[in-house]
């Protein structure tokens, strides 16, 4: 089995786009995902708000933000296939994140053991001052 | 001494004033002033040493999604600030740099001159 991998997965649709609309993309990627053995973790509609620059004359979006973790490589070429195909989807992006996770917590994993060894040796230097 | 006196100044100044020896220095300040180097001045200022801004505050991850800390390091027009100017070390540059192109990519940042 693969191992797993994790996903952040934004996509922006039309700031005129009704709700329900949003909804029923979000739950058919949702769907998708789970097709390919993947699971949703966290949903998060950030709403409407201001692009950076203009997409398809719009200067507004609507962000949705995914984090997925998934085991299949296709699950985001069918991910990313479903939000091209769709109409009210402006641009979206997938980034996978676990590696970048994995680093993170090796570098805080260091700087407690760092933080610990310190903590140790000045404690132990002040055990030998006072004896 | 008159067919003397321009070949002295042709040496220059150093040479006349040797030649008359300690009654030169006796003769002024202005003259011995003249004859020492001046000293180079001090660096009047000590240039502050810049730090990485993440490194202070031990970031280990640089969050694409993060817009506003990241519109710290971009200038008006979108471009990234060199580290020479912030002061960010390399690895976080890296970083920086990454988080920045996600963000652009998906509207959160300018490409370019945010007009």
């Amino acid at each position: 089995m693969a191992e797993e991998r994790i996903y952040e997965l934004i996509f922006i649709c039309r700031p005129d786009t009704p709700e329900a609309e949003i909804d029923k993309v979000i739950s058919t990627l949702q769907q998708a995902a789970e097709e390919q053995q993947g699971r949703v973790e966290k949903v998060d509609k950030w709403g409407v708000r201001r692009m950076a620059y203009r997409v398809d004359k719009c200067s507004d979006g609507f962000f949705v933000f995914f984090l997925i973790h998934g085991r299949r490589s296709e699950m985001v070429k069918e991910l990313e296939r479903r939000l091209k195909v769709s109409e009210p989807v402006l641009k979206y992006l997938t980034v996978r994140i676990d590696e970048e996770l994995k680093r993170q917590r090796k570098l805080v994993a260091r700087r407690e053991r760092r933080m610990a060894r310190r903590a140790r040796k000045s404690a132990g230097e002040t055990a030998a001052a006072a004896g | 001494m008159t067919p003397d006196a321009p070949q002295h100044t042709s040496h220059g100044p150093h040479s006349s004033r040797s030649s008359h020896g300690p009654s030169g220095q006796r003769g002024g300040g202005s003259g011995s002033s003249g004859g020492d180097r001046p000293r180079r001045p001090r660096r009047q200022y000590v240039r502050k040493r810049k730090v990485c801004r993440f490194c202070v505050d031990k970031i280990d991850y640089v969050d694409y999604k993060n817009v506003d800390m990241l519109r710290t390091f971009i200038l008006d027009r979108g471009k990234v600030i060199p580290r020479r100017i912030t002061g960010t070390c390399a690895r976080h540059q890296r970083w920086l740099k990454l988080a920045v192109k996600r963000a652009r990519n998906i509207a959160l940042m300018p490409f370019a001159a945010g007009a």
